[in-house]
């Protein structure tokens, strides 16, 4: 046992000060519970903490511990469009993953337990845990993405503790459209995950978009059935490609980054197409041909909430975050097509009219069947 | 048995429980040393550790200071839970491990039990009294059918039960998590609003709670020591455990003897099934309420570990599994002091090394005190 104390010494002697990493003990706690996916997802998680760690509390995570950012550095995680309106807020994140599903309850009693003015729940998934904990700890305030929170039977239900945000995410996907119906000539694609409410969302909202800027082309649809399986994702989008798809959407999860793929090596073998990412701007998986992003905000969902508790004016209840809101947007447009600024500038005037509320999107494919596109005002 | 003398029994006890003891004792001293290394210091690293043990047994000094008894039955609730998870793959694969077969789908077969719980606590509305039980039995059930098609290859055919149930696993992500749970069992909600995985079972159908709602505390636990004991009676106490044991130890001596081999492992087979069948059921009556989109943790794999440390004996299966759910219970709280999220995971996987090593820990126990009467 004698090369143990050994290296017990060396680990007292060899380490700086653990003083040195604590936080100020002044500024107060945020806490937030990551689902399974975690930090470092490149999606939902990774935007939520970037919401919480950089944007509000201004620091990165490194080595188990954070940093404080330079000012430029931390502007530089915010979108420009942004950047005037997040302000840093003195507050100490309280980051615990989750490893599995049962963990999600007993962590965010965790973060409650230690103090946490607020916390987090980030992702659907962690629904029934924020109603449980949230009943058991009426004092402590909560925040949920992606969800109301529901009953048993899934009928929504309120709490005067919890705040849910919940994206508009049809509106989102209805620019989408409307840009992809400008850029493609006769027919563009979607594919799907799961055939769910939450996914039929963006189909009729791409769709009613599609519609309004080119209402001759078609649609052609097609879901994976996994939200987890690149390979369907793949084979959907080379279906889709196949059948003279121009510009093919996505809202798959993980399939889509092979969705993207497929369109990737489309246009490697000379064919026209682009793919429009989804929830994170993702033209970083293939530059050259993702022609924009649906994004879905979730950082500013969670920085709001952490800026209201600042200013004591968070408040409980159900939020709904669409165009107006700044919840959901298209990515900015780097690649060039035939028409670009005439197209960014109609997709730009329906924004301005979902904002104004002059155009209603369509949520459901049944609401689709009654929309009526807005008549073009004179576009090119 | 190789030893010549017969030393006592307290000596047989220690010298199969030792080298697991000192497997895991020098694991969680070399984790320390790694975290007070990575993360600035002794300090840090005393103050990780003591939130984890607060974690699994307790906070002790926060009930000291006058905080609610919840302090410590919270987190007894999330240890107990992971105890028994372990315990009950633990179980499955050491089941296995003693008539001489190697049954990695323990991971399969909670799936399948996890789901037959979870369509049964849906389904059916029953008595409490009633309803529990059926849906450990159908649990059990469903675990057991899906480990007897590997014994049945593996006398009929030779087929190694290693592949067949390896495979098998494969075949119960596919059709549980890939088809059943997003397809045709998915949970039906009104308006606009996604849920995942299946419907939630009923009230009558969730594991007691022990201590009321203020931790989930659940009769899992009690299932889990029940199915201990059980089965260490049932190996050293009747002539069916120990037809299993003579089984596993040497199948040809064993036939000459006039033990019904294939009957033997066939039967230790759908035991070890219906362990791990019940662990699924525990996973989703105690805690869950339905089968979530995905099944988080590789309990299944995990009962290898289990088996492995805990010697292949129930009491040492269900000793070790105490500790390491405790241990992942507790090992969450180390992140507030930014050791990773699998470190538990770290600690258990360097335990089994350790324990592979398990002749050099007798040749060590044997230095420092030699057997009795066996001494040269």
């Amino acid at each position: 046992m004698r090369w143990v104390l050994l290296l017990v010494l060396l680990a007292v002697t060899g380490c700086k000060k653990a003083a040195d990493s604590k936080d100020t003990p002044k500024a107060r706690a945020v806490g937030l519970v990551t689902d399974i996916g975690g930090r470092g997802d490149q999606s939902f998680n990774d935007s939520a903490l970037r919401g919480l760690e950089a944007w509000a509390a201004g620091s990165t995570f490194k080595g188990g511990g954070y940093e404080p950012l330079t000012p430029k550095a931390r502007a530089a995680t915010v979108p420009a469009e942004l950047r005037a309106t997040v302000k840093p807020v003195p507050v100490r994140p309280l980051v615990v993953q989750s490893k599995v599903q049962e963990d999600y309850q007993p962590n965010l009693q965790l973060v409650v337990d230690q103090g946490a003015s607020l916390v987090i729940g980030v992702g659907f998934a962690l629904e029934n845990a924020v109603e449980t904990v949230a009943k058991q700890n009426p004092d402590a305030r909560f925040l949920l993405i992606d969800s109301p929170v529901l009953d048993a039977k899934g009928t929504p239900l309120k709490l005067p503790n919890v705040r849910t945000v919940v994206f508009e995410e049809h509106e989102g996907s209805f620019l989408a459209g409307a840009l992809a119906g400008l850029v493609a000539k006769d027919t563009v694609g979607f594919v799907g995950g799961m055939e769910i409410p939450l996914i039929t969302k963006f189909e009729a909202g791409f769709k009613a978009g599609v519609l309004t800027t080119n209402p001759k082309a078609r649609v052609l649809v097609q879901y994976t059935g996994s939200f987890d399986n690149v390979q369907h994702g793949k084979q959907a989008g080379a279906d889709l490609v196949n059948k003279g798809a121009e510009v093919v959407f996505h809202a798959a999860g993980s399939d889509g980054s092979g969705v993207i793929q497929a369109v990737k090596e489309a246009r490697a073998s000379g064919k026209a197409v682009f793919a429009i990412g989804v929830d994170s701007d993702q033209s970083h998986l293939a530059p050259e041909a993702v022609l924009t992003s649906m994004v879905k905000r979730v950082d500013l969902a969670v920085w709001q909430a952490v800026f209201d508790l600042d200013r004591q004016a968070f408040s409980a209840g159900d939020v709904v975050m669409g165009l107006a809101e700044g919840g959901v947007t298209l990515a900015p447009v780097t690649l060039d097509f035939p028409g670009k600024a005439e197209a960014l500038t109609r997709v730009e005037a329906l924004r301005a009219a979902v904002v104004s509320g002059a155009v209603v999107v369509p949520s459901t494919l049944d609401a689709l069947k009654t929309f009526t596109p807005p008549a073009s005002q004179g576009g090119g | 048995m190789p030893e010549t003398a017969s030393p006592s029994r307290a000596n047989v006890v220690l010298r199969s429980a030792l080298p697991s003891v000192l497997a895991i004792v020098t694991s969680l001293v070399i984790c320390f040393v790694a975290v007070a290394l990575l993360r600035g210091g002794v300090a840090v690293a005393v103050d990780a550790f003591l939130a984890m043990t607060w974690g699994a047994i307790g906070d002790v000094p926060k009930l000291v200071d006058g905080a609610s008894i919840a302090v410590l039955l919270r987190p007894w609730g999330e240890s107990a839970t992971k105890a028994a998870l372990l315990t009950l793959t633990g179980l499955s694969v050491a089941v296995a491990f003693r008539v001489g077969l190697f049954n990695i789908g323990a991971q399969g077969q909670l799936m399948v039990g996890a789901l037959a719980a979870a369509v049964v606590g849906a389904g059916l509305e029953l008595p409490p009294f009633v309803h529990v039980p059926l849906c450990l039995v159908a649990a059990g059930a469903a675990g057991a059918l899906y480990a007897l098609g590997p014994a049945i290859l593996k006398l009929r055919r030779g087929v190694h039960e290693v592949i067949s149930t390896i495979m098998l696993n494969w075949v119960a992500v596919s059709l549980v998590e890939n088809w059943l749970v997003p397809g045709p069992l998915r949970a039906q909600v009104g308006g606009g609003n996604s849920v995942a995985g299946t419907a939630q079972i009923h009230e009558s159908a969730e594991l007691p709670r022990l201590v009321g709602e203020v931790s989930r505390l659940n009769a899992g636990i009690v299932l889990a020591v029940g199915a201990a004991l059980v089965l260490w009676l049932w190996l050293s106490r009747f002539v069916g455990g120990y037809e299993w044991r003579a089984v596993g130890l040497g199948p040809e001596a064993a036939r000459a003897a006039g033990i019904d081999v294939s009957g033997a492992v066939v039967r230790a087979m759908v035991t070890s099934g219906a362990l791990a069948g019940l662990a699924g059921a525990v996973l989703v009556l105690g805690t869950e309420q339905r089968y979530p989109a995905t099944l988080g943790a590789p309990y299944g794999f995990d009962g290898i570990a289990m088996a492995l440390i805990g010697n292949g004996h129930p009491l040492g299966v269900l000793a070790t599994s105490v500790l390491f759910g405790g241990l992942r219970a507790g090992g969450t709280r180390m992140q507030l002091f930014g050791v990773h999220k699998s470190f538990p995971e770290l600690i258990q996987g360097l335990a089994l090394l350790l324990v592979a090593a398990r002749l050099i820990w007798i040749r060590l126990v044997d230095r420092l005190a030699p057997p009795r009467g066996g001494g040269p």
